[in-house]
């Protein structure tokens, strides 16, 4: 595989589709999703936190981008946290996104495959996902603290929520 | 208005040969519509690198008012029409011969009017696409969305990021008396679309 790295920062940081940032608190994350799929991994004793803007649930062959393919990023972002002393057991998740920007039907829903390859792999590697903002047809923009570990997520037309 | 060609870029360069006749065509269609305000002219042809691509196309977190128009089939794609509010609303307005309406809701009268307006530039494109690739081209229904234009484009973009890390983007711009407005066009060919028009330019007499 090409490199797959993650970018490493302070202060509020937007990640782009296919990208991946770890901060640690009060630093936060943020991204605006649609079909895509954000996957935050916190860990609380540290304040590491780390978000992935998935697009599609998995890779076919090489992969540039870090965060592209949900079954390379999320073991991925286990490996970076693993190095700062946080291991899987001691991670909680939290995945935002999915939508179907384009109303329902279609032979290819993304949106649904990213959720179900992300929940596999993490299930899998034993982190717990402690809260979910997922699906419908409308975008999200999120915030993630890297220090509380809450994410921010408003939907046009709705009130924010706190994950 | 910037034109990012790259020269060197003898694929790119066909694509944009392309899009500038389709655009052409586009652009009587538009004036027609709007009894000759509004004309359009082809921006850019790009690839752009998937991680970069809502930054580069300026498309964040800002609400947008967009009409999407789906090529369905193997050699289709997402056509974008995208407006911030307030110029979505001016179009509105003049096609509706009435004064600017700032409600935050938009009636179903209004929607219709933009989708309309989609429909027309889709069309528009679709059948200087079919004329050049030889192949018929299924629209689907025009579908009103507000929302991140980020979030749109990113469903836009899923069949090219599925084998690639950058994607084609053909984008236009609107002009109303020669000044140019905060609208655009975003076209976005499948992989297979776009082989099949790079063939059929390079079959061309």
């Amino acid at each position: 595989m090409a490199s797959c790295t993650a970018c490493e920062t302070t202060g509020n940081v937007n990640v782009c589709m296919g990208q991946i940032a770890m901060a640690k608190g009060p630093a936060s994350l943020s991204a605006v999703l649609g079909s895509c799929l954000g996957v935050t991994l916190h860990h609380s004793r540290t304040k590491w936190g780390i978000l992935a803007h998935v697009v599609l649930p998995k890779a076919t062959g090489e992969a540039l981008l870090p965060g592209k393919f949900a079954d390379i990023a999320i073991p991925h972002m286990l490996e970076l946290l693993k190095e700062r002393g946080a291991p899987p057991s001691s991670l909680v998740a939290k995945i935002v996104g999915g939508a179907c920007m384009f109303g329902a039907g279609g032979p290819i829903q993304i949106g649904e495959n990213n959720i179900r390859i992300a929940k596999q792999i993490l299930a899998d590697t034993g982190v717990r996902i402690a809260a979910e903002d997922l699906r419908g047809n409308s975008g999200r923009r999120i915030s993630f603290d890297c220090g509380t570990g809450l994410i921010t997520v408003e939907t046009i037309g709705k009130t924010p929520r706190t994950l | 208005m910037t034109d990012v060609r790259c020269p060197e870029n003898t694929e790119l360069e066909v694509l944009h040969q392309l899009f500038a006749s389709a655009t052409h065509d586009a652009s009587a269609a538009m004036c027609r519509w709007t009894d000759g305000l509004i004309t359009l002219t082809l921006d850019e042809v790009r690839e752009i690198e998937l991680e970069h691509v809502c930054t580069e196309l300026n498309l964040g977190d800002e609400l947008l008012t967009m009409v999407v128009l789906s090529l369905e089939g193997d050699i289709g794609g997402e056509m974008i029409l995208t407006f911030d509010d307030r110029n979505g609303r001016q179009l509105v307005a003049s096609l509706l011969r009435r004064p600017l309406v700032e409600e935050p809701e938009w009636t179903e009268l209004e929607k219709s009017a933009l989708t309309e307006t989609g429909n027309i530039l889709g069309c528009a494109y679709m059948n200087a696409l079919t004329r050049l690739i030889d192949h018929e081209l299924i629209p689907s229904a025009p579908y009103f969305i507000q929302d991140y234009g980020a979030s749109v484009l990113q469903q836009a973009l899923m069949a090219q990021a599925m084998n690639f890390d950058k994607v084609l983007i053909c984008r236009t711009a609107f002009h109303r008396e020669g000044e140019e407005l905060n609208w655009r066009v975003l076209f976005v060919p499948t992989e297979a679309m776009r082989k099949a028009m790079e063939a059929a330019l390079h079959s061309a007499p």
